[in-house]
């Protein structure tokens, strides 16, 4: 379990990498990814070829990441999605408000 | 020494500052000799002495002096070191106190029991000074350990305690929210388990106006307190709007929007809206983010997917959307879960999963419940686990049971439309009952009742002459003869218990005025199988006020926008207009 994030100058992106479990435990590593960016001046992406399983509270948590790239405005980018994880996804419904790959 | 003293045992010498320095030892032992040397050897150390000679006396002293260390002998009567030790570790309760057993029985036998009944360390005899210095400090050090981690442990367990009360507050607030209001739960399969003491999940049941019933299955994220604050709007606005009729979309919106304005960005709800009307024929249903609901029809198992987002994210439903149809036949089958049930975890793990599940939806037969498989499938599944997620389950069979009696309660029922009918056949057409009461209960007269006078009237009027006339054939000219009244309805009551045959179809039906303006137009519609009668008995009856007959038709006519009969007489339709001005003096029936 871990949460590892890139920062891409050139294309002014930041990756965050969830591996293994995407639950309430990754609340504080996830949210410290990208809390100290300035959400005006970068787009989001989160990699989830690593994460083996997706719960509720890491959707909230998607939400949450969502609000402080700036809502609709800046859409944030999810990709890598395994079969599971892509089911949870597609259940929610997220693909309206995230950018799946 | 008193006998009295010596059941409560004894302090060898009076405590001084130096000798209970390091605490007070209670030493058990029947051997006086034995006694008296470990209390000397424990004075030495710094501790005050209390000598029992039984276990019995050792129970008492303890529970009355409450000494800080316990030596313990093994062999002695009434009660041996073990069973003693036993009762004095239920005594200290989370306190350490530790008790070293001394023996003079090398076996590992008694030496394991010693431990297993509760002691701490155990002392062969004879032992010499350094060596009880060392053991003494090796379990000072055990006992202080002890109570750094109780005093550490104390703000986390009230913290724990707290907690757990405000989840049994939130857990009262939350099921009496729910559970109490719920209807025709009897007819249903319904299993919820709570991970915790608490769930998340939440199933609402409501009967529609017309006896339809509406469902709701939904899972918040999380669980405690903001479930609990969440779900009460919920709750409300579900048990009120689905009793009004309000449309599935609205109330869904209504829920939305209460949920986005009250729970933090990353909560919401995942919801199943389900409605299906009292006639039980067709299903609307709405998969905001839960797990496939399942539909088992006669030829078919319908897949029911989560097409839009759970409630609370967005501040508004997108436009444009509606809920599904799908048809219903009786001995249909629904089946609504929340996601707990496929991510049910066995002991290795292993979660319930799909194609178990898809399994059993397989062996799903119409017209039966896949509750009992189900439920017994995943009980075998999460054998001796404990719950890591809410599971809901909701299993609705499509019979009448399901329905409850129309009723419109609203006393809006004014703004809208509604046709009643009734037909009465043979033995039946005597016994037309007062409009107040057939139409009260279905709460169609609720803000009509200026006007209930006035409808009286005209249906009495046009159901008697259809009866009369039409059916009966009874000529209204009986009725100028001197006795005549008495006479024609003498030959009325004798045609009815003589038993007639035929039909009589009543329908009322209103229709609000066009927008704006308040009020609307009642329009009463009878129809007979008799033959019709001849019109010129009732028509131009105003012209002549001297006859005795035909003023019923007049007063109708008086108080009707509008009076027409077809057919020959066989069908009449009369057009009634109220407004909210004020009403018409209430007429009496003749």
């Amino acid at each position: 379990m871990s949460v590892i994030r890139r920062i891409d100058e050139q294309k002014s992106q930041v990756t965050i990498a969830i591996d293994g479990r995407f639950d309430f435990a990754q609340h504080k590593a996830f949210r410290d990814a990208y809390r100290d960016i300035d959400p005006k001046s970068k787009t989001f992406v989160v990699d989830l070829s690593g994460a083996s399983y997706l719960d509720s509270s890491a959707l909230g948590m998607l939400l949450l990441l969502r609000d402080f790239a700036g809502g609709d405005a800046g859409r944030v980018a999810i990709s890598g999605c395994g079969e599971d994880v892509r089911r949870v996804l597609k259940i929610a419904n997220f693909e309206k408000l995230f950018n799946l790959d | 020494m008193s006998s009295s003293e010596q059941t409560r045992g004894w302090l060898t010498e009076p405590l001084s500052a130096r000798a209970g320095g390091r605490g007070l030892a209670l030493i058990v032992e029947d051997d006086p000799v034995g006694r008296q040397l470990l209390s000397s050897m424990l004075r030495h150390e710094g501790f005050a002495t209390l000598e029992a000679g039984s276990g019995p006396e050792a129970l008492s002293l303890f529970e009355s002096e409450r000494p800080d260390l316990v030596f313990m002998d093994v062999v002695m009567p009434l009660m041996d070191g073990f069973e003693t030790t036993r009762r004095i570790k239920a005594m200290s309760g989370s306190d350490f106190v530790p008790v070293i057993f001394q023996t003079a029985l090398r076996d590992e036998e008694s030496l394991l029991r010693g431990i297993r009944s509760g002691g701490d360390d155990v002392l062969i005899i004879p032992f010499s000074q350094a060596v009880l210095r060392a053991r003494i400090l090796a379990m000072e050090r055990m006992r202080d350990l002890h109570r750094r981690i109780v005093a550490e442990n104390q703000p986390l367990a009230e913290l724990l305690e707290r907690e757990r009360q405000e989840q049994a507050l939130a857990e009262r607030v939350f099921s009496r929210a729910i559970k109490n209001r719920n209807v025709a739960t009897d007819q249903l399969g319904l299993m919820q388990r709570p991970a915790a003491m608490f769930s998340g999940d939440l199933v609402l049941t409501q009967h529609l106006p017309d006896g339809g019933l509406r469902v709701l299955v939904g899972d918040f994220t999380g669980h405690g307190l903001a479930a609990a604050i969440g779900a009460l709007p919920v709750v409300d606005a579900f048990h009120a709007m689905t009793r009004k009729g309000v449309e599935d979309l609205d109330v869904l919106a209504e829920i939305n929007r209460k949920l986005y304005q009250l729970l933090p960005t990353d909560r919401f709800m995942a919801a199943c809206l389900m409605s299906i009307p009292g006639s039980g024929q067709e299903l609307r249903w709405w998969n905001a983010g839960m797990p496939s609901a399942w539909l088992r029809s006669r030829d078919a198992l319908h897949e029911l997917a989560s097409h839009a987002l759970p409630l609370g994210i967005l501040p508004e439903l997108p436009d444009g959307e509606t809920p599904h149809r799908i048809g219903l036949r009786p001995g249909d089958g629904l089946l609504i879960f929340s996601d707990g049930l496929l991510e049910a975890r066995d002991r290795t793990g292993i979660p319930f999963g799909h194609s178990r599940f898809r399994h059993l939806l397989d062996a799903w037969r119409h017209a039966h419940a896949i509750f009992p498989e189900l439920l017994a499938a995943l009980d075998a599944h999460c054998l001796e686990t404990v719950p890591s997620d809410d599971i809901a389950i909701l299993e609705i069979p499509l019979n009448a049971q399901l329905f409850a009696a129309p009723r419109i309660a609203s006393p809006s029922s004014t703004a809208g439309g509604w046709t009643w009918s009734l037909e009465l056949q043979d033995a039946h057409l005597g016994g037309l009952r007062s409009v107040e009461s057939m139409l009260r209960p279905l709460g169609f007269l609720d803000g009509l009742d200026a006007h209930l006078g006035a409808l009286e009237t005209i249906v009495a009027e046009l159901y008697s002459n259809a009866l009369e006339h039409g059916i009966l054939q009874l000529p209204s000219s009986l009725k100028s003869a001197p006795d005549g009244f008495e006479v024609y309805y003498g030959r009325r009551a004798d045609l009815l218990e003589a038993g007639c045959t035929g039909w009589l179809c009543l329908e009322i039906s209103h229709e609000p005025l066009a927008e704006g303006a308040e009020g609307g137009r009642l329009k009463i519609r009878l129809r007979d199988s008799g033959e019709g009668f001849e019109q010129a008995d009732w028509v131009g009856a105003e012209a002549s006020p001297a006859r005795p007959w035909g003023r019923g038709i007049a007063l109708v006519r008086e108080l009707c926008e509008s009076l027409t009969y077809l057919e020959g007489g066989r069908q009449v339709e009369a057009v009634y207009r109220w407004s909210s001005d004020p009403p018409l003096p209430a007429i009496p029936i003749e």
